[in-house]
């Protein structure tokens, strides 16, 4: 099933915070609304960390939107953070790729760090029990983000 | 020539441990009169860069390395120790964000391998240098003992024209 979704690539990386309670983080988004990670308990997050400059993440904006667009009357929120960027350019990205869901500035370029993010594009998957559940370096696609939201929905001890 | 004793030997030993413990002793207390700056640079040359090839957050450039430093100097500012510093990025990151690797587990031989080296690595250079100071003094003794066997016939023929020439 692995192999099917992401091929040869080793993309799936062990985080020290898999498993564990996820950083907690409070986001001002563009749109000028408040956003706290602990408000969104009993909910699945998939916390998206972009650059405008960042080629990959424009290839995983489509796809990104698309299963938004499937998931948020689901219980499903998708969060953006846009890291390493400046406003302008990060507005200018969102005109383009941005897509409905909310997306907000790492404000003191933090929360990147509190969730050991080495490159963008680079996404985790949070419980609706607050926990970080798995984290995928590199470009998503619709199937892997139904791949890593079906599993963060699923209870933990089931996981294989 | 060094004449090596076991004596001699361990006042070498003494005095490297002195040295060690000198050492250490001054690092203790120049850590404690460090400066935020000097220690945000210490903190961050422990941290390798998660977006660099084999650079430290002290070396690196980049953006992310930028903001560890700036995230050492605030939390030193809070008060925190260094290894809570460092336990927050290996929390975040895992253990290959230390530039060294822990001294725990398998890790603990990367540590005590040099010094066990150097230890048995002294040790055996000073047996190989007692023993071949040893070896000498027996060649000595040995020579000493086997003393070549005077050509009797030789000598008396010698005395023997000596007499005739001063005759």
């Amino acid at each position: 099933m692995g192999y099917a979704i992401f091929g040869n690539r080793v993309n799936v990386k062990t985080s020290p915070l898999v498993g564990n309670k996820a950083p907690e983080f409070t986001l001002k988004t563009f749109d000028g609304e408040d956003l706290k990670l602990s408000d969104l308990k009993g909910k699945t997050v998939l916390l998206n960390f972009w650059a405008s400059w960042c080629m990959p993440c424009r290839q995983e904006a489509g796809a990104l939107e698309k299963s938004w667009q499937k998931y948020k009357d689901k219980d499903v929120v998708f969060i953006g953070v846009n890291v390493w960027d400046e406003n302008s350019s990060a507005l200018s990205y969102l005109g383009k790729f941005g897509g409905g869901y909310s997306h907000a500035m790492d404000p003191n370029e933090e929360i990147q760090v509190d969730y050991g993010v080495g490159g963008v594009p680079e996404t985790y998957f949070i419980d609706s029990s607050g926990k970080v559940r798995d984290k995928f370096t590199g470009p998503l696609t619709e199937q892997i983000i139904d791949y890593f939201v079906l599993k963060a929905q699923q209870p933990e001890e089931n996981e294989s | 020539m060094i004449n090596f004793s076991i004596k001699n030997t361990l006042i070498l030993y003494t005095f490297l441990l002195i040295t060690i413990l000198i050492a250490s002793q001054s690092q203790l207390l120049a850590n404690e009169n460090k400066s935020i700056d000097d220690q945000v640079k210490e903190i961050s040359y422990l941290l390798m860069c998660p977006v660099c090839q084999g650079q430290s957050v002290g070396e690196s450039n980049s953006n992310l390395a930028h903001d560890m430093r700036d995230i050492v100097r605030k939390q030193l500012e809070e008060g925190k120790s260094k290894e809570e510093i460092l336990a927050y990025f290996v929390n975040s990151y895992g253990e290959s964000i230390l530039a060294s690797p822990p001294p725990k587990g398998i890790n603990w031989l990367l540590w005590l391998l040099p010094g066990v080296a150097i230890i048995f690595g002294g040790l055996g250079i000073t047996l190989f240098l007692y023993k071949s100071q040893g070896n000498k003094s027996e060649e000595k003794q040995s020579k000493a003992k086997t003393k070549p066997e005077v050509n009797n016939d030789y000598i008396k023929r010698i005395e023997e024209e000596l007499e005739k020439d001063n005759s």
